[in-house]
């Protein structure tokens, strides 16, 4: 039986699979993390930065946003290394999808502060507080809710960008699984296979991100 | 064509750097650092791929530990670089990988961007029947004529591809691998059409169940490739493959033929040089 056939190709290959799903996980984990701390400082230069610094943010946002994530890892693999920068596949993947990742969490995270009336940060002025309180104590909490849900949308894109990395050679999940289409012929079968676990981990940093939600959500 | 185009346009995006970086000897580099940096990929069997050992192994694989052992006297000291179709002319103008092994197809333009060696294997397209089938060989799929269909992979070329072969036959296109040799077992085709390669390490896997239909066409030269610049090196890559084919190594040459393409190749003639002929 085809189901059969599949789920001992998937077994015997285990190993491979794992492999590859665990380099998946630590691509998205690092691009998402290391974008999102870029990203926020992208986004506070946006909001607050004098216009000189705006305009330069502004030109990198928007180059990076307006490029495909397919030609920014071939940019950092190939380019980086003719300027004589030596980064591995894996390293030059990640610092593509951190930048790729931070240009959108900056846009993000301008979208929620602007948002926010100016009487608030006047208010928190006028009672003495300085920029940093003002910011963590008033502005970041009331961002936060409008930051979640899209920020979710962004990681989710940036784990299905991490299969672009096999381009550069990255065994991630998707290309372990097409190691096992090569010898096993089951092309249809494998690819749902890889795609029901892509659906996994995203629904699982939705369900995350719907926690935090929760928590963070004024109650009622 | 789309693959072909970004191919272009990578590595005309790399060009430049090509000029740049001129190496001296690749082949003491290569010595010095004891061990060969080789480029292939790892899903396309029975070209390069993994077994069930996640082993990468394979033609194109073989002919990379020729040239290591050609090196080095060890067929082990390879590393592996893991490379899309895509990414083999960049990964050699960047010096990435010393030598490209992936059954890459010659071509001119290809050809002004890296350097080729000596071809290893001649691919072309070829005709698969079902054994003790409705039609014995290609005689009789031609005389077929518009009762025969060929299931073929899904392409642009696909319907002309075929009927320079068969001019008369229906083509279907299937969108994988296994869907088209699956039409050829259900009786859906008559015949499956794909590179020879393909077919034949696809009989070898499941013998006495297929037949070649005998005839081939479309024909094409896989060559391993270097970055341009480099004579010396050149020159060793091919001696290594030539000699493979009709000097020292032809046994090697001759089992990895056998495993992968399930038949023997008869040894070159001795005295006169077959290559002169």
């Amino acid at each position: 039986m085809e189901i059969l056939q599949t789920l001992e190709a998937i077994w015997l290959a285990r190993t491979a699979i794992l492999d590859g799903l665990w380099n998946t996980i630590q691509i998205s984990f690092l691009s998402i993390l290391l974008g999102t701390i870029l990203g926020i400082i992208v986004g506070l230069i946006l909001t607050y930065g004098n216009r000189a610094a705006r305009f330069a943010i502004r030109i990198y946002s928007d180059f990076l946003r307006g490029t495909p994530v397919f030609v920014l890892i071939l940019a950092c693999f190939y380019i980086l290394s003719v300027v004589g920068l030596d980064l591995t596949a894996f390293q030059a993947g990640v610092f593509a999808l951190t930048l790729f990742c931070s240009s959108h969490v900056g846009e993000i995270v301008r979208g929620a502060l602007q948002a926010i009336p100016k009487g608030q940060t006047e208010a928190a002025k006028s009672i003495g507080l300085t920029f940093s309180k003002t910011f963590f104590s008033v502005l970041l909490p009331q961002a936060l809710r409008q930051i979640l849900p899209t920020w979710v949308n962004t990681a989710t894109e940036i784990v299905k960008a991490s299969t672009l990395l096999s381009i550069i050679g990255v065994v991630e999940l998707l290309l372990a699984v097409q190691q096992i289409i090569s010898r096993t012929y089951l092309s249809l079968e494998l690819y749902f296979f890889a795609g029901f676990v892509f659906f996994i981990i995203n629904f699982a940093i939705e369900k995350a991100g719907r926690y935090v939600e929760r928590k963070v959500a004024i109650p009622t | 064509m789309l693959k072909n185009l970004k191919t272009a346009g990578l590595a005309a995006l790399f060009v430049g750097s090509a000029v740049g970086a001129a190496h001296a000897d690749k082949l003491q580099d290569v010595l010095d650092r004891g061990y060969l940096i080789a480029g292939s990929g790892s899903t396309n069997a029975p070209w390069h791929f993994k077994d069930e050992n996640n082993e990468l192994v394979g033609f194109d694989i073989d002919m990379l530990r020729l040239i290591a052992k050609g090196l080095f006297d060890d067929p082990t000291k390879v590393e592996f670089v893991n490379q899309s179709g895509d990414a083999r002319i960049p990964n050699l103008a960047t010096d990435k990988v010393d030598v490209t092994c992936q059954f890459m197809t010659v071509t001119p333009g290809r050809a002004q961007q890296v350097e080729f060696t000596i071809p290893y294997y001649r691919e072309g397209v070829g005709l698969m029947l079902l054994d003790g089938g409705d039609y014995a060989d290609y005689e009789a799929l031609k005389a077929g004529g518009s009762d025969v269909t060929v299931s073929v992979l899904q392409n642009v070329y696909a319907e002309d591809m075929v009927h320079a072969a068969l001019p008369e036959a229906n083509v279907d296109q299937y969108e994988s691998v296994d869907l088209m040799y699956q039409a050829l077992n259900s009786g859906r085709a008559d015949a499956a059409a794909t590179d020879q390669s393909s077919l034949s390490w696809f009989m070898a896997q499941n013998p006495d169940r297929y037949k070649d239909a005998g005839f081939g066409w479309n024909p094409q030269s896989y060559s391993c490739a270097v970055k341009p610049g480099d004579q010396r090196w050149l020159n060793f890559v091919n001696s290594v493959l030539h000699e493979a084919m009709t000097g020292v190594d032809f046994n090697t040459y001759a089992a990895s033929y056998q495993q992968w393409f399930g038949s023997e190749l008869s040894p070159p003639q001795i005295g006169f040089p077959v290559e002169f002929k």
